[in-house]
C-alpha cells in the first residue's frame, strides 16, 4: 500500500472541501489524509452487519414544528454580521464573469 | 473567605441569609481566573455583564439553587451579545444574535455566564491543542494536556475557578477531559439536552452536558438543562425528572457488564489496577460484575471517523465568508473567497477532516463508506441494548492512559480519535455515559471510569456514580494549599 496521496488526489479532496492550500499542507496532508483514509478503509473488513441503518439515535419518532410563524430576529441583527453588507442586503463578490487572474 | 469551594447548597443558604451577595461569587470568579491565568482555561471573558447582572441580582429574591451561581459555558455553546469562536479563526469576531436553549434556561434560572472556555477548534480534537487560542493547561501538571474538547470547562473546574460548567461532548468531549483532570462530567442521552444553539460538529452525535466538582451538582445543573425544544427537532419529549432522586440508593444486586475490550492491552496498567480496585468494592458491596464479550466494539473508531467527517464537511459548508466571520479581503470571484476564506479561517485538524469528509461522502463513496457505517452504528446499537437488557450498567475505564505532556507530537492524524476509543459508543449509540474519578496513576494524575446505562436513564448513572464517589472519598482539589491562604 502506497503511504501517501498523489498531489492530484490531494488537490480533488480539497477541491470538494472547497479548501485552498499551500505548499507546504499538500506535502504534510498528502501523507496524514492518505493514513485517515486507511483507517476508514477497514469498515470493509466488518462483515455480517444488518443493512438497517442508524441514521441518529433518537427513540422517539420526529416531530415536527406547527407551520406557525415563530419568535423572529430583527434583520439588521442578523445581516449585520455579514462581513459586507449594504442595507438590508448582503454584499457578495462577482459570481461569474471575472475568473482569477483576469 | 473564598465561598466558590462550598457546595452548592451551601452558598445558595449564604445568599438566602443575605450574607453573601452574588457580587462576592463574581469577584471571587474572576479573582481564580486573573490567577489561574497561565492555565488558558477561558476564550473570552464576560466581566463586565457578569458584574451588572450580579448587582441587579441584589434586588431579587434568591429563588432557586443556582441563583447567581457563577458557570462556564464551553465556546461552543452561543451566547447572545456575548463572543463565541469555538475556538476558530473563522469565529475569532463572531457575536451570535441570539441564546442556545441552555443559555436561555440557566438565565432563567439566573446563573451568571462568567466566561467562555477553550476547547478544541470546533470541537474536532482530543486534547484542546486545536484551540485557535492555545491550548488550556492541565490543574494537576501544568505541563500536561487537560483533554479535549471541553478541555478549558475541565479545567476551570478542577482548578475550582467557578462550581458548575458547560461542555459538549461528540466523541468523549466532556468525558475523556473530566478524566484527564479528576472531575464529573457527564454526556446525556442523544435528545435529552436541546442542541439549539450548539454549534454542529457532528450533528447525530452531539450533546451538551453537565461538568462539575461532585456527582450530586452534577445532577442537579442537568435538571436545568434538560427538556424538549420545539428548535431542535431531535430533542426529546421525555417528562422531566430530578436527577438526583435515586443517589444515596442502594446498588446491591444491581449487575454490570464490564466489556472485554474496555480492559484489554490498549490500557495501560495504572488504569486496570484502579478499576479492579472499584470492582473489588462494588462486589463487597454486593453488585454483580460480569466480564463480556460484545460484538463491534472494537470498530467504533472506524464508524466514528466516517461518521463524525462526513457530518463535518457537511455542517461546517456553511462558513462561507458571507453571512458572519472571518472572510477574504481581496477575492477575484466567489469561489475564490470560499476557497481563501477557508483556507485561512479553519486550523488543520478541520481542514483535514473537512476534505476527508468531502470524500467520503462523493460518489459512489457515500455507499462504500458512509451508508455501511449507519448500518454498522445501528448494529452496535442493539449490541449495546442487548447487554443493557440484562445488566444494569457497562462500565470501563475513560481513557486509556492518564493525561500526555502537552509537547506531545501531533504527528500522527488518528491519535485524536484513538484518545477517546473507550468513549465514543456513548455517541455512537445515543446511551448517556458519565465519567468518575476513581483515583491517580503513578504520575499524580487524575484516571476516571466511566460508566453507561440505558437510553434515558440519566438518574441511575448518578446512583452508581455517587455510590463510587461516597466509597473512594478522593481528594480532588488541587489547590488545596490555597485554602488556608
Amino acid at each position: 500500500m502506497k503511504d501517501k496521496l498523489s498531489r492530484e488526489e490531494l488537490l480533488h479532496v480539497a477541491e470538494l472541501a472547497r479548501i485552498e492550500l499551500t505548499e507546504e499542507e499538500i506535502e504534510k496532508y498528502q501523507i496524514h489524509i492518505k493514513k485517515l483514509l486507511d483507517d476508514v478503509e477497514k469498515i470493509k473488513d466488518v462483515e455480517g452487519y444488518d443493512e438497517e441503518q442508524l441514521i441518529a439515535p433518537w427513540s422517539e419518532n420526529t416531530h415536527l414544528r406547527e407551520d406557525k410563524i415563530g419568535e423572529m430576529y430583527d434583520p439588521k441583527e442578523v445581516i449585520n454580521r455579514a462581513p459586507k453588507h449594504s442595507g438590508n442586503y448582503i454584499e457578495v463578490p462577482v459570481v461569474v464573469g471575472e475568473s482569477e487572474g483576469a | 473567605m473564598r465561598y466558590l469551594n462550598l457546595p452548592l447548597v451551601e452558598i445558595n443558604k449564604l445568599l438566602k441569609e443575605k450574607k453573601i451577595k452574588p457580587i462576592d461569587l463574581v469577584n471571587e470568579a474572576y479573582e481564580n481566573i486573573e490567577k489561574h491565568k497561565e492555565y488558558n482555561a477561558y476564550i473570552t471573558l464576560n466581566k463586565e455583564d457578569a458584574i451588572r447582572q450580579a448587582k441587579e441580582l441584589e434586588n431579587k429574591e434568591v429563588d432557586n439553587l443556582f441563583f447567581g451561581i457563577p458557570i462556564a459555558v464551553k465556546d461552543n455553546i452561543v451566547t447572545k451579545g456575548l463572543r463565541t469562536t469555538a475556538a476558530s479563526h473563522i469565529l475569532d469576531n463572531f457575536i451570535p444574535p441570539y441564546d442556545a436553549t441552555v443559555v436561555e434556561k440557566i438565565k432563567e434560572r439566573n446563573m451568571i455566564i462568567i466566561g467562555k472556555t477553550n476547547m478544541d477548534e470546533f470541537a474536532m480534537g482530543s486534547s484542546s491543542r486545536t484551540s485557535y487560542f492555545g491550548p488550556p493547561k492541565n490543574p494537576w501538571n501544568k505541563n500536561k494536556i487537560s483533554g479535549g474538547t471541553s478541555g478549558g470547562s475541565a479545567t476551570t473546574i478542577a482548578l475550582r475557578d467557578v462550581p458548575i460548567a458547560l461542555g459538549s461532548d461528540t466523541g468523549g468531549s466532556i468525558r475523556q477531559p473530566s478524566a484527564y483532570t479528576g472531575i464529573v462530567g457527564l454526556k446525556p442521552t442523544y435528545g435529552r439536552v436541546s442542541r439549539y444553539g450548539l454549534i454542529a460538529y457532528a450533528s447525530s452525535f452531539d450533546q451538551i452536558g453537565a461538568m462539575t466538582r461532585n456527582v450530586y451538582e452534577n445532577a442537579l445543573l442537568l435538571n436545568t438543562i434538560v427538556g424538549h425544544d420545539d428548535k431542535d427537532l431531535t430533542s426529546s419529549k421525555k417528562e422531566n425528572e430530578d436527577f438526583t432522586r435515586l443517589i444515596g440508593e442502594s446498588v446491591k444486586g444491581k449487575k454490570i457488564a464490564i466489556p472485554k475490550f474496555f480492559v484489554s492491552e490498549i490500557v495501560s496498567k495504572d488504569i486496570l489496577d484502579n478499576i479492579k480496585q472499584v470492582v473489588k468494592i462494588l462486589e463487597e458491596n454486593g453488585v454483580i460484575v460480569d466480564y463480556i464479550d460484545m460484538k463491534y466494539v472494537e470498530n467504533t473508531v472506524t464508524l466514528y471517523q466516517i461518521i463524525a467527517m462526513a457530518e463535518a464537511s457537511s455542517n461546517l459548508a456553511r462558513y462561507d465568508g458571507i453571512r458572519y466571520g472571518y472572510s477574504y479581503e481581496k477575492p477575484n470571484n466567489i469561489d475564490d473567497l470560499y476557497v481563501k476564506t477557508r483556507a485561512n479561517g479553519f486550523g488543520e485538524e478541520v481542514k483535514k477532516r473537512i476534505m476527508v469528509g468531502s470524500y467520503l461522502l462523493s460518489g459512489e463513496n457515500a455507499k462504500t463508506y458512509y451508508n455501511k457505517a449507519l448500518s454498522i452504528r445501528d448494529d452496535i446499537r442493539k449490541e449495546f441494548k442487548r447487554v443493557l437488557n440484562d445488566y444494569d450498567w457497562i462500565m470501563g475505564p475513560t481513557t486509556a492512559t492518564t493525561a500526555y505532556d502537552l509537547d506531545d507530537p501531533m504527528d500522527d492524524p488518528s491519535k485524536s480519535f484513538l484518545d477517546d476509543v473507550l468513549v465514543m459508543p456513548a455517541n455512537m449509540t445515543g446511551l448517556p455515559g458519565i465519567n468518575v474519578p476513581i483515583g491517580f496513576g503513578k504520575d499524580n494524575m487524575p484516571i476516571g471510569l466511566h460508566i453507561m446505562g440505558d437510553s434515558f436513564e440519566e438518574a441511575k448513572l448518578y446512583q452508581i456514580a455517587s455510590f463510587i464517589e461516597k466509597e473512594l472519598k478522593l481528594d480532588l482539589n488541587p489547590w488545596k494549599g490555597e485554602e488556608n491562604e
